[in-house]
């Protein structure tokens, strides 16, 4: 038990890789409550299955990008498990298109999501890690930020914005034992990458040199480790996880 | 209303918490910088705290006015502070103790004047409603 009593958060923890997180946060004994904009069906199922399994959970409904519901979120959880020691940026949409075809509203919903909620979240928490002298913030970026893909010009952007945010963020707070780092995933099996492995699942697979799609999974144990002590000395990094896809080797 | 000691006590806590120093440490003379190893997020910190524990609102600049001679000739010239200068800041600090800064009045020395004393005195005048 790596994370013994620590209080994490995490946003869009019902699904996806999100979901992966929270419980493997869990498995590790930390306190997790989570996120969730729309899914309160795998909300309730994820709750359920932790509580049966003994472990101290709680699911919050919330707008990412609205600052004020942010607040009274975090406020919630600081009252019902205490001050928040980890919080993992984790929300993320896309809104794929080329470019020429993109409009502001699909601009606006994955930077207001992916990146303003991260802010949202990372502002209402800060302080309260800075004056506790220890906390670990943790931000979901991609691969897509370095190594992209054509009709992706929102997602790429935000998660860029991502890294720099992490390692800005990481200057400021680092001499208050709150460290800031990204994990950057590269292909994972979810189902926001659902269409896209519909349509070239098998490609995508020859770029990967390891020949397999990322699990949820994969993503968590790292963000366990980040979260862990043994990461103390980490700080506004970017680790990848994505089977060596940004390694850019050509398909064998 | 509490009297000056209380307020210096609550001032040297609020310190200790926020630098992470001991109390033998913290004495009326310390510079908040060269003693007690304050850097720019502390002093902002620094703020929130006594705020909260004074009940008071400390607006942005005033009780650290860092940015008081950013690149103004009127107010520095080669690396030291004008008799305009020395004007302005006792305007702008009536809590804090010129009298040996204005013998070397260099500008690396302005971070001298933020002591453990010009903050109790800052906080005693904003309960007194001076400032």
């Amino acid at each position: 038990m790596r994370l013994k009593d620590q209080v994490a958060l995490v946003t869009g923890g019902s699904r996806g890789i999100g979901r992966g997180i929270v419980k493997a946060l869990a498995a590790e004994g930390a306190k997790v409550a989570f996120i969730y904009r729309g899914s309160k069906e795998a909300a309730d199922s994820l709750a359920a299955e932790l509580t049966q399994a003994g472990r101290v959970v709680q699911a919050l409904q919330c707008d990412v990008t609205n600052a004020e519901e942010v607040q009274r979120c975090v406020e919630t959880v600081e009252k019902s498990l205490g001050s928040i020691n980890i919080l993992v940026n984790n929300a993320g949409i896309i809104h794929d298109d080329l470019f020429i075809r993109l409009e502001p509203k699909d601009w606006n919903a994955v930077l207001q999501t992916n990146l303003g909620g991260t802010f949202n979240f990372t502002k209402a928490v800060a302080y309260s890690m800075m004056r506790q002298r220890k906390g670990r913030i943790i931000n979901i970026s991609s691969v897509a930020a370095e190594h992209t893909n054509p009709g992706q010009t929102n997602y790429a952007a935000s998660k860029g914005a991502i890294n720099s945010f992490t390692r800005a963020l990481a200057v400021e707070l680092a001499s208050r034992g709150v460290t800031v780092n990204a994990i950057a995933p590269g292909f994972v099996e979810t189902e926001m990458t659902e269409a896209v492995r519909n349509k070239a699942g098998d490609i995508i697979k020859k770029m990967i040199p390891m020949r397999r799609l990322g699990q949820a999974d994969d993503i968590a144990k790292a963000a366990v480790f980040l979260a862990s002590d043994d990461a103390s000395y980490i700080t506004g990094q970017v680790l990848i996880v994505d089977g060596g896809i940004s390694l850019g080797a050509a398909p064998v | 209303m509490p009297n000056r000691d209380e307020i210096y006590a609550k001032v040297s806590s609020t310190l200790q918490e926020a630098l992470n120093v001991d109390e033998e440490e913290v004495k009326p003379e310390s510079t908040l910088q060269g003693d007690l190893g304050a850097e720019s997020i502390d002093f902002l910190d620094i703020v929130f705290r006594l705020e909260r524990e004074f009940g008071i609102k400390i607006p942005r600049g005033e009780l650290f006015p860092e940015s008081i001679f950013q690149g103004d000739p009127d107010f520095v010239q080669n690396g030291k502070v004008t008799d305009r200068g020395i004007a302005e800041l006792k305007t702008r600090m009536p809590f804090a103790d010129l009298s040996k800064f204005e013998q070397n009045p260099e500008v690396a020395g302005i971070s001298d004047l933020f002591t453990v004393e010009m903050i109790t005195n800052y906080i005693q005048g904003k309960l007194d409603g001076k400032n």
